[in-house]
């Protein structure tokens, strides 16, 4: 199951599976976050190229208005993904 | 374990559950599930997104190997596409030269121990291999 929304931290909460089905919905949801954006990836459990395709389209788009998206809580199967794809390079990245 | 999936994203629930299933049935070790889910659902979405000619199901077939797991999707009635021919993808290039494209196939190569593709009769199968270390 997948979920995304605000925490009490104001930080993006993201969990569960981030695959091709849930992209649309995850797409939807940055799209609507106009600033500087937190992501806390504490609770997800996988992640796809659609997925990482998410990310770096709303990281593009933010990066073109001085802004940002930075990952924080980031395991390590995750971390490891973002290793493969080259992702390690392109955010600011905190780990778990 | 072999299945039939319809063509959609909707079925990558099913896929998983199915997987997740097969790994405790036949006590695969759990380190590989996270590269065999990706790499089928990078192969799956592959085949639904541009084999759009055929309207017929995608066969999944997983069978445990000494170590480890084998994994074929095969589509049927489809031209000749060998994802082990995917083109590289530079992924130390800067964010604007940067695209989402092409990063699935890559990387299922980059993933995947072995991987074999053969095509005849318009039918179109890729296999791979994930072992576990030791």
């Amino acid at each position: 199951m997948f979920e995304i929304g605000f925490n009490d931290s104001g930080q993006v909460a993201v969990s569960g599976r981030l695959d091709a089905a849930q992209a649309t919905t995850a797409q939807e949801f940055l799209d609507a976050v106009g600033d500087q954006c937190v992501l806390d990836l504490g609770g997800l459990e996988y992640i796809s190229s659609a997925g990482l395709g998410v990310l770096l389209r709303t990281h593009k788009r933010l990066m073109a208005g001085d802004s940002a998206l930075e990952l924080v809580n980031v395991n390590k199967h995750i971390a490891d993904i973002f290793r493969y794809s080259g992702f390690d390079k392109l955010f600011i990245i905190k780990a778990a | 374990m072999q299945k039939k999936y319809k063509r959609s994203f909707d079925q990558i629930q099913a896929i998983v559950a199915d997987t997740e299933r097969f790994f405790a049935e036949e006590k695969i070790d759990e380190s590989l599930r996270m590269k065999v889910d990706l790499s089928v659902e990078e192969l799956f979405v592959n085949m639904v997104s541009y084999n759009t000619e055929t309207v017929k199901d995608i066969l999944i077939e997983m069978c445990r190997i000494n170590g480890g797991i084998e994994v074929s999707l095969t589509d049927y009635d489809v031209e000749r596409f060998d994802p082990t021919a995917a083109g590289e993808v530079d992924i130390d290039a800067p964010l604007a030269e940067r695209t989402p494209g092409g990063l699935g196939l890559y990387l299922v190569l980059k993933m995947a121990d072995s991987i074999h593709y053969e095509y005849h009769d318009r039918k179109s199968k890729i296999t791979f291999t994930n072992i576990a270390a030791e």
